[in-house]
């Protein structure tokens, strides 16, 4: 799964520009779509709440024009650590202070994955 | 806000491996009411299945990507662990299923994202589009 952080780009870019970036990034995604190696992907709105703790207290989060802020992401459907860096390598938000985060989708649920390594563990 | 958004909503889970400390028993039903939780929402038809992400990974920034760095993807409680799609109309029943996911009582706190309609570059591009026709209007 690649997710982009940074929602802050927009900033000091033309309405030209910032349209080619945009631009860029669909024709990116469409051919990574063809090539059967995108099979999902979304872009988010720059507003959201945050849940939290025990008590579920709903809070507004600072999505907007943050560095670190997801602003969509994109589902692969490929095989290696390597091909998923090369493919965020040819992000088109990179030079606008985009980041790519690349992580890979677990089998299973952690959760589940480590109560059957505990159980394993209480057998012996 | 829009209260109203007909392409759903993304649930992003943000915590540490919490899990790695509890005890057999407390993994077991902290898993099986999970598992239920997803069940029935996936049942409703009001989420299609997430995922869970592995606790590793690289960030890629800088011009052409030429920087890679790795983590930290298990200490953070802010690492996302996982997503939920949610095909929901409004950010009240979002929100409200957010808040009865099992994992908050363990410190997981979960992101709230309305799935935009269109990328945000091409909406900021036609609003500063129109404010440059109002000022040399």
């Amino acid at each position: 799964m690649l997710l982009f952080r940074g929602t802050d780009l927009r900033k000091g870019l033309s309405p030209e520009e910032l349209q080619k970036v945009s631009e860029k990034w669909m024709t990116w995604f469409r051919r990574l779509t063809e090539q059967g190696k995108a099979v999902a992907g979304q872009p988010l709105e720059r507003d959201g709440k945050i849940v939290s703790g025990k008590d579920r207290v709903v809070s507004d989060g600072p999505f907007a024009e943050s560095k670190e802020a997801i602003g969509g992401y994109f589902l692969l459907d490929i095989a290696t650590m390597d091909e998923a860096v090369a493919i965020a390598r040819e992000c088109p938000g990179l030079p606008y202070g985009i980041r790519v985060e690349v992580r890979p989708v677990a089998g299973e649920c952690p959760i589940a994955a480590q109560a059957r390594t505990e159980a394993q563990f209480a057998q012996v | 806000m829009s209260t109203q958004n007909q392409n759903g909503y993304l649930l992003l889970y943000r915590s540490n491996e919490w899990y790695k400390a509890l005890s057999s028993e407390e993994l077991q039903k902290v898993a099986s009411e999970n598992k239920a939780w997803i069940d029935r929402l996936t049942a409703q038809g009001k989420a299609t299945p997430g995922h869970a992400l592995e606790r590793k990974g690289a960030t890629v920034f800088g011009k052409n990507g030429r920087h890679v760095s790795d983590g930290p993807f298990a200490e953070s409680k802010e690492a996302i662990g996982g997503y939920l799609l949610l095909d929901v109309e409004t950010i009240e029943e979002a929100l409200a299923i957010a808040q009865s996911c099992p994992s908050l009582a363990y410190g997981t706190s979960i992101e709230v994202r309305p799935v935009a309609d269109e990328c945000p570059l091409d909406v900021r591009a036609r609003e500063l589009a129109r404010e440059e026709q109002l000022a040399n209007a």
